[in-house]
């Protein structure tokens, strides 16, 4: 276990924070769950850095997906679920598509970020969308200046979507019900206000 | 109804019907125009959206996309839709559902509480995988259906990600490199060119352009920059996504980094219906933040 | 042996072995020699901690003459490993050999139910059971031996095959070396270098295929292929097609009685030709003629005519002259030779790299493969040794060489397995443009640099002091500026955790290397099993990396997976040794599993003839009637003939029905009689 610090100079305590790695710090289950979720063998990563090397997002900001299979292997969840980083995967999949030990470090992430959900770490963008869903059935709903542009098109004002047919909202809201999401992402964004 | 010998039913996803209708109104007309008639898809919802659904919970992904599915199931139908997100929700779980029963089983115990079942019977097409379909309609068909070439035009194409990526999970084959798109281009009678790093991201996805505005819009600059390199009279893609973030994102761009660009973005169904010879104001495209004038004038 | 065999009171012991944990880690072998004392026929039964050893060898000679055995049950590894060594201990104690039964608890138990002692105890027992039931029935055999002919064949005329051929030869054995292009030398040939020594590889190989040329044992076939193969170890009938070459050499044309004639390697004919096509020893960088040689030092230097390119316009004939070597109307001809032992050394090919498409092969001009480079560092190749840029002809400055271009892939795409030489050689490229070219920076992305072999490490020093950049990264892709060609090379660097994107002049692939495309078909000529990656499958991994499964073939070199020069030439040697034991000891035993005519129970049908796949049956005329006769040196007691005969008039010798009978009665019944 890292050694603790209990110095009075809290500045001190943490510029002095114990950096290295023990092992009783790690949870061995993270990967596991990383797997199961990412239904990827995250586990055999190589480290080659294929993945950082076609990430777009990594030359402008410190996200390194290589590092992020690292730590999952390590089972350093903490350091992962709460780093701001791991939201700044664009899914574009090119880590994918040429990782040589054909895992899929994508999914790996989408794990992560489906398991810090879980401890309701997630940014506000994500649960607005769910909001919008559960009211419209759409992520970006109607307006009314589009409905005008629909009507010169010849276009029905709603689409033939839920829009149009909202008797089959509450199939979709019972969906979400069912996985509760709704509910968390109210009780999460009304916590963070 | 034309009684085309295709057909398919219309997803139509969030951001064209409800951002840019002109896509909308090109895809229902364009297709027919080459023999494709896209029936109405009447209850979809959002695909929903893959970055940011299936960030939070994959399975609630899973069960949403296979929902969308299963109306198109319940037609009879297979189903073409006009954007890669929705391509990478409905194509990929449909795939993944008929190919894995535990996922399925997990989905349809859900499914069963609306009295529905996904039966794995329906397929899932990006219209623009059927215009270059020689068995559906072709690049030969296409150029056929053309009244107004575009002429002179210089025209970058974006793919998109989600489209062709993960290439192992898909079926187009190269996807460092693909040349098809610019054979769709092509067709129309313009000339598409090449620019450094095309398969790169448009910076909107997984949920960043929310999250991290001003990090995804620099992606979407560097885009620009390599296009601008090469000198482009507009960029097309087949995803109103993309075209949010290139069109839309142009202008954020200016504000933020003070850097403009003026292309235009077309979808390739906006494309199309100009060079079959719908209107400007046929496809409203008006509505794009980035001026279309200086591409109409090119090829008007 | 026309009657129905009888057999003796069986007397039965069983040994069982624990190899140490590796058996009784998972299997409670003393319950499973307990559970044999209740066995019927079993008078001793004993376990030991290893059986092979000398005193546990010594148990069994000991039972079989203290207890009057008639037949020996051992249960511990793999037939494979062990069977002979038990087969000696039962001869020593006074039994035939074949009076001994294996039972594999090994490999196919405790090994694979490492986590489950119970079930794997019961499958031990019943292992034992069926063993004891055939070890009841088993007879006495005397094993067949066979005249081996004094000759081999090896397939291959890379360095390899060379040494092989030489060592055989200089073994006073007669050997055949079978090339299929129309010189030896193989890929060494195309080499510059050879790393860590930097010697000149034509250099050193050169003298080799002079030696191989002139040498009196050997009878080089150049420009021929295997076509066919019958026969067995010590007769091995191999018919070879020699591929229609256009011109005879002097000796041909002596037999043809043209007097001064045959081709001289002067190279008129080239000079006249008026057909140009690309090289492919230069892999298509320079160009040859309808009528070439590959390059000045082939061995034999003798033309050959590309009769896929050949208009047939006569000119060479005619520049020919009085020598008349130039036959445009050859024909492929086809000769059998017949040989004791054969060597494959059948090399590789290089990877089509240009699947992986994020590197950009054959898509940017400034991206080749390592053998190209070869070719273009080389002083005899294209470019006189000048390595330039295919875009535009400059020299590089900066040059990025991609490891593991399509090695340690498992994508499906490249292949999962290391190519072993490319770190070594890249770590030569960078060297040799360092020593040509003044103020070059050479960048190598690895993941990590495997210099294992005698002074590998220290030339990886070497180059390293000598200004080599080394990036700890694999290479993401690369992409190429449209107006200078210069390529971007983005990877991370994953010692710094940032990502790269390196700008230059030129990139060398150390492309993933695969078996031949000819491999497939002719290891299926000779019988012989290969790896899921295509390698060719050596008979032990660590204990006979030469032999093959199929008695009188081994191996040599990169066909039997990935080594460098040095490894390929011990293997070389070492192949050749194995290959010369059976010829030099004039016969070798066949294991006595052949099918007998039970002669009065034989209607002489003949259907069995036609069912055999080793033309080991015949019908012949016998005391007026019509009965199946087997050539024992040709059966491998496969069994078809046997399973086949309407009249169940063939018996399988060590696979008779009673024996398989017994066994599955001993399985489905467990036990009770």
């Amino acid at each position: 276990m890292a050694v603790k610090k209990d110095y009075k100079d809290q500045k001190l305590a943490e510029k002095l924070r114990d950096r290295k790695y023990y092992i009783p710090d790690s949870n061995p289950e993270f990967i596991k769950d990383v797997e199961k979720i990412g239904q990827t063998a995250a586990h055999m990563c190589y480290q080659c850095g294929t993945c950082t090397g076609s990430c777009p997002s990594a030359p402008r900001s410190s996200y390194r997906i290589r590092l992020f299979m690292r730590k999952a292997i390590l089972g350093l969840e903490e350091e992962i679920l709460t780093d701001p980083d791991l939201w700044l995967c664009t899914t574009c999949y090119s880590c994918t598509d040429r990782c040589p030990r054909d895992l899929a470090p994508t999914d790996a992430i989408m794990a992560m970020r489906n398991l810090a959900f879980k401890r309701d770490i997630v940014p506000r963008n994500f649960l607005q969308t769910v909001q919008l869903i559960y009211k419209t059935g759409h992520g970006v709903p109607n307006n009314d200046a589009n409905r005008a542009a629909r009507k010169r098109l010849g276009l029905e004002a709603e689409p033939e979507t839920t829009h149009k047919y909202p008797e089959y909202l509450p199939g979709i809201r019972r969906i979400l019900d069912h996985y509760r999401l709704k509910e968390n992402a109210d009780r999460i964004l009304a916590e963070g206000e | 109804m034309s009684g085309n010998k295709h057909q398919y039913a219309f997803f139509l996803g969030c951001i064209a019907p409800n951002r840019y209708p002109g896509i909308e109104a090109a895809a229902i007309q364009t297709s027919k125009n080459v023999g494709i008639d896209l029936l109405p898809l009447k209850g979809a919802s959002c695909c929903p959206a893959p970055g940011a659904f299936g960030s939070i919970d994959l399975n609630v992904w899973y069960a949403m996309a296979a929902r969308n599915v299963v109306l198109a199931e319940q037609m009879k139908m297979d189903i073409a839709l006009i954007c890669n997100g929705c391509y990478k929700s409905i194509y990929e779980v449909n795939h993944k559902l008929k190919h894995n029963d535990e996922l399925r089983d997990g989905v349809n115990e859900v499914l069963k509480e609306i009295d529905m079942e996904f039966k794995g019977t329906a397929d899932v097409w990006h219209l623009a995988e059927l215009y270059y379909d020689p068995k559906i309609v072709g690049v030969k068909k296409l150029a056929d259906s053309v009244k107004r070439p575009l002429a002179g035009a210089k025209i970058a194409v974006h793919y998109g990600c989600h489209l062709m990526k993960p290439g192992k999970e898909r079926h187009f084959g190269d996807t460092e490199n693909p040349m098809w798109m610019e054979e769709l281009v092509a067709a129309l009678g313009a000339e598409p060119v090449q620019y450094r790093n095309k398969m790169q991201c448009c910076g909107a996805g997984g949920g960043v352009r929310g999250y991290d505005l001003a990090h995804a819009l620099d992606i979407t600059n560097e885009k620009l920059i390599n296009m601008q390199e090469v000198g482009v009279d507009a960029v097309t893609e087949v995803c109103p996504f993309c075209q949010l973030q290139f069109d839309r994102g142009q202008i954020e761009i200016k504000e933020k980094f003070g850097a403009e660009y003026g292309i235009p973005v077309l979808h390739y169904n906006e494309l199309l219906g100009l060079a079959q010879g719908m209107s400007p104001d046929e496809l409203a495209l008006d509505l794009h933040a980035i001026s279309v004038e200086p591409f109409l004038k090119k090829i008007l | 042996m026309a009657e129905v065999k009888k057999y003796e009171e069986p007397r039965i012991g069983v040994f069982v072995c624990h190899c140490g944990t590796n058996i009784a880690g998972s299997i409670d072998v003393k319950a499973v020699m307990e559970y044999a004392r209740t066995l019927p026929n079993v008078i001793v039964a004993d376990d030991y901690q290893y059986m092979c050893s000398t005193p546990g060898q010594n148990k069994i000679a000991e039972a079989i003459s203290e207890q009057k055995l008639t037949g020996v049950v051992v249960a511990a590894c793999s037939p494979r490993l062990h069977e002979p060594t038990f087969r000696n201990a039962t001869k020593a104690g006074g039994l035939n050999p074949f009076r001994f039964e294996m039972a594999n608890i090994r490999e196919q138990n405790s090994w694979v139910h490492m986590h489950q002692p119970e079930e794997a105890t019961s499958k031990a027992k019943d292992a034992v059971r069926i063993a004891v039931a055939k070890a009841s029935l088993l007879e006495d055999l005397i094993p067949k031996s066979v005249p081996v002919e004094k000759a081999a064949m090896v397939v291959g005329g890379g360095v390899g095959g060379m040494q092989a051929a030489l060592d055989l030869a200089n073994a006073g054995i007669k050997t055949y070396l079978v090339e299929k292009t129309p010189s030896i030398g193989g890929r060494m040939s195309q080499l510059d270098k050879t790393f860590p020594t930097l010697d000149c590889s034509q250099c050193i190989l050169t003298p080799k295929m002079v030696d191989v040329y002139r040498h009196e044992g050997i009878e080089l076939l150049t420009y021929t292929e295997v076509e066919a193969v019958e026969g067995y170890i010590g007769n091995f009938d191999v018919t070879l097609r020699k591929k229609a070459r256009g011109v005879i050499t002097p000796a041909e044309a002596e037999a043809r009685g043209i007097v001064g004639g045959g081709c001289t390697g002067c190279g008129d004919c080239a000079t006249v030709c008026p057909v140009i096509k690309p090289n492919p020893f230069e892999l298509g960088m320079a160009p040859r003629k309808a009528i070439y040689i590959y390059h000045p030092q082939v061995s034999p230097l003798i033309y050959t005519v590309d009769f896929d390119a050949c208009v047939k316009c006569g000119l060479c004939v005619e520049a020919c002259d009085t020598k008349q070597a130039v036959d445009l109307e050859a024909k492929d001809e086809f000769m059998t030779v017949k040989v004791g032992t054969v060597i494959l050394a059948l090399g590789y090919d290089i990877f089509p790299i240009e699947k992986k498409f994020e590197w950009g092969y054959k898509n940017y001009d400034n991206v080749i493969t390592s053998l190209e480079f070869e070719r273009l560092i080389c002083a005899s190749g294209p470019t006189g040794g000048h390595l330039i840029r295919p875009s535009d002809g400059a020299t590089p400055k900066r040059v990025a060489f991609v490891l593991c271009a399509g090695s340690r892939d498992n994508t499906g795409v490249g292949k999962p397995y290391c190519s072993r030489f490319c770190c070594m050689y890249s770590l030569k490229h960078a060297h040799q443009i360092i020593e040509k070219i003044p103020g070059v920076v050479p960048y190598i992305f690895y993941m990590d640099i495997r210099s294992f072999g005698k002074m590998y490490e220290e030339f990886y020093y070497r180059i390293q002091d000598e200004g080599a950049k080394f990036i700890r990264g694999r290479v993401a892709n690369i992409t190429q500026d449209p107006v200078t060609k210069n390529l971007h090379v983005n990877a991370e660097d994953t010692l710094l955790g940032r990502p790269i994107d390196m700008e230059v002049d030129m990139v060398v692939l150390a492309a993933a290397i695969e078996p031949t495309a000819e491999t497939e078909k002719t290891r299926r000529l000779f019988g012989v099993s290969c790896s899921q990656d295509g390698w060719l499958l050596e008979a032990h991994p660590k204990l006979n990396p030469c032999g093959t499964t199929t008695a009188g073939v081994y191996l040599a070199g990169v066909c039997q997976g990935p080594k460098d020069i040095p490894d390929t030439v011990a293997q070389a040697e070492g192949a050749a040794s194995a290959a010369s034991i059976p010829i030099h000891r004039g016969e070798v035993e066949l294991e006595p599993y052949f099918a007998v005519c039970m002669e009065d129970k034989c209607a002489g049908c003949g259907l069995c003839v036609n069912q055999c796949p080793y033309q080991a049956l015949a019908l012949v005329e016998k005391e007026g009637r019509t009965v199946m006769q087997v050539t024992e040196a040709k059966c491998k007691g496969c069994g078809t003939c046997g399973g086949f005969c309407p009249g169940g008039a063939i018996w399988m010798q060590h696979f008779a029905t009673p024996q398989i009978i017994a066994q599955i009665d001993a399985f489905l019944l467990g036990g009770e009689q």
